[in-house]
């Protein structure tokens, strides 16, 4: 079941008073971006002139531990890509190009019928999907010990990031950075498929009359659509960064944000994606080893800067690419051609079942980085309460808790959360096979055999997962 | 109905993962452990629900903690010193017990993370090992759950196809 503009859901801007008010306000974005900028660039200082041990500054505390935590277990499962709504990284480029924080801009030079500052270059067609996030990701989660450990790895990679931002701004058109570089809108994309939320027409049929197409090309009320997708066309969340300025532009009020059941979207559409999915759930595998487990050898491997030893990172590092790229692809491409042999389909393309069947790796891999991130908040939540009172961990006690003793919050429930959770997963992964099996080989017997082989394989897949935590 | 059917299954396929597990009589078991930045070595410790665990605990580099969870539990190792010094979270304003040995019962079936809890470098919140007591009926019922649920879909799937001309 693929979320369309015709799709129903509860139409939250008639549901919540106040809710289409409050997002067709010009100033909108930039009042939930302002407070979040500021305690960026508290978190970029922090970083750089704070503590280096990681669990006495909030640079670490609060993004490694609590935004991770809510991003990945609130943000991304109940409202989609709200995350890009209120991101602070695009800030500057941003305004650089609009010459605006909240105000809207109309005639040429631009874009539309918006004016812009800056080349306005159209970003490559053959850059124009999400491998690059793939291999930022994959490159930066590589480092992950100490990105996630160094305050001030993190404060640099921070500010790496705002200045990518800002000169892929001053070059190309609107969020190129956002919409094929970010490493974090690659997986927010993916796993936006899930959301609860999700930014659609009202009815298709005034889309199609509309000569005006202000949601694309902007106008008078806002900007056209700066993730540079057709607003009236959307049917799946990945591309839609929920900046709201459709909302504002459409001059048919016909854009709305709808509820709907979770994991509407289901279909990957390339292989830049179905690699995402094969990336992610990689990475949960490897980060709830290389963290979450007991094992020291392999700490040391992931930590090469500090316990130097460089040749196991090269086998560590070496054994994480070719989980991601090689052995987690092959895998499910193996399972999808015994599908496709099993069902009898050999006339339908590989490349459509092995991208329809990769989808059962979106619900699985986000309930198995819920899973991990469970433990996270549970062990390390009482950092929060010292590092508010000592921000830098230089002494400081402002609020009086900065002597708080670390105390896990009921780690000892984390095993019974995060079987539920995985639980869920492989339910909506086994879901969103069968609905392809179905669309792919009909609703008879073949639609059973041919989703059998990915079944099982989503099947192991949890019970590994279900292991390293519980076993 | 065959919602119902598939609960059932679902249900049944975890009751019986969980009854699976066993464990053996309980027995006193004599552990020596050290810690070292980020590791405590055994990393796993496997044993019976009942059994008596003496374990020595000896620091090979900076001071460590040990917290068992679940077990009200923390543990100051100090580098050689023969002492470790005991305390209860639950008991914050007693003071710490010197002992040789730390001695405790493994009176909870389940996997139980011990962590240090002594700031100890820069992945300290990731130094961890794992107290596995035998009957883990989490992990049987839980794999026993996950594939009653492949099971619950095929029999669903059949059902369906069956259905169609």
């Amino acid at each position: 079941m693929n979320g369309s503009p015709a799709s129903k859901g509860i139409d939250l801007l008639r549901a919540v008073p106040g809710l289409k008010w409050l997002l067709t306000r010009r100033w909108f974005q930039f009042a939930v971006v302002l407070p979040n900028l500021a305690f960026f660039y508290f978190f970029v200082i922090a970083g750089v002139f704070g503590s280096p041990v990681g669990s006495r500054n909030i640079s670490i505390i609060f993004v490694w531990i609590l935004w991770w935590f809510l991003l990945i277990a609130v943000m991304v499962p109940l409202a989609s890509r709200v995350w890009c709504t209120v991101c602070p990284i695009p800030f500057f480029g941003e305004w650089y190009q609009r010459r605006a924080l909240i105000g809207v801009r109309v005639g040429k030079p631009g874009v539309g019928r918006n004016q812009m500052a800056g080349f306005n270059k159209r970003w490559p067609k053959a850059l124009s999907n999400i491998w690059l996030q793939n291999f930022s990701f994959l490159l930066l989660c590589t480092f992950g010990v100490a990105l996630i450990t160094r305050p001030i790895v993190s404060a640099l990679v921070f500010a790496g990031l705002v200045g990518l931002a800002t000169a892929l701004h001053v070059v190309y058109r609107q969020r190129a950075f956002c919409s094929y570089v970010c490493p974090i809108s690659g997986f927010l994309s993916l796993y936006s498929m899930c959301s609860f939320i999700e930014i659609r027409s009202e009815d298709p049929d005034t889309c199609a009359r509309c000569t005006d197409k202000a949601c694309l090309a902007g106008g008078d009320a806002g900007w056209g659509c700066p993730w540079n997708v057709n607003p009236s066309k959307l049917d799946r969340n990945n591309y839609c960064g929920l900046c709201t300025e459709c909302l504002k532009t459409c001059t048919h009020d016909n854009m709305t944000v709808r509820a709907r059941p979770f994991c509407s979207d289901t279909r990957l559409k390339g292989y830049d994606e179905a690699y995402k999915a094969f990336i992610m759930i990689s990475l949960a595998l490897a980060y709830s080893v290389v963290l979450m487990g007991p094992w020291g050898t392999i700490k040391d491997w992931a930590n090469p800067t500090e316990r130097g030893r460089w040749g196991g990172f090269a086998l560590y590092a070496s054994a994480l690419w070719a989980l991601a790229l090689v052995i987690v692809p092959a895998l499910f491409y193996a399972a999808s051609r015994l599908g496709r042999r099993f069902a009898g389909a050999t006339h339908v393309p590989m490349k459509e079942i092995f991208l329809g069947f990769s989808g059962v790796l979106v619900p699985l891999g986000l309930m198995a980085w819920i899973a991990f991130s469970i433990p996270l908040i549970l062990v390390n939540g009482s950092y929060i309460i010292n590092v508010v009172s000592d921000p830098m961990g230089r002494g400081w006690d402002l609020l009086g808790t900065a002597r708080f003793p670390w105390t896990p919050f009921y780690p000892q429930s984390a095993p019974y959360l995060q079987v539920p959770v995985l639980f869920i997963g492989l339910y909506y992964a086994l879901r969103s096979g069968d609905g392809f099996a179905r669309s792919a080989f009909g609703a008879g017997p073949a639609a059973a055999k041919g989703a059998a082989p990915v079944a099982i394989l989503s099947t192991a897949v949890a019970c590994g997962f279900l292991w390293l935590f519980v076993g | 109905m065959k919602v119902a059917v598939a609960l059932l299954i679902v249900g049944a396929a975890a009751a019986a993962g969980a009854l699976f597990p066993s464990a053996s009589a309980p027995q006193e078991r004599r552990i020596k452990m050290t810690a070292r930045q980020y590791a405590f070595d055994p990393a796993v410790l496997k044993v019976n629900k009942g059994d008596t665990l003496r374990l020595r605990i000896t620091s090979l580099d900076v001071t460590h903690g040990f917290f068992l969870e679940a077990f009200d539990l923390k543990v100051a190792i100090i580098p050689d010193s023969p002492y470790l010094e005991v305390s209860h979270p639950s008991r914050p304003d007693e003071a710490p017990k010197k002992v040789e040995e730390l001695v405790f019962v493994a009176d909870k079936a389940g996997k139980f993370r011990y962590r240090c809890s002594r700031t100890c470098g820069s992945m300290h919140p990731f130094m961890q090992g794992e107290l596995v007591v035998a009957p883990n009926r989490l992990l049987g019922g839980g794999l026993g759950g996950l594939l009653g649920l492949l099971f619950a879909g095929a029999f669903l799937a059949l059902r369906r196809s069956a259905a169609t001309p």
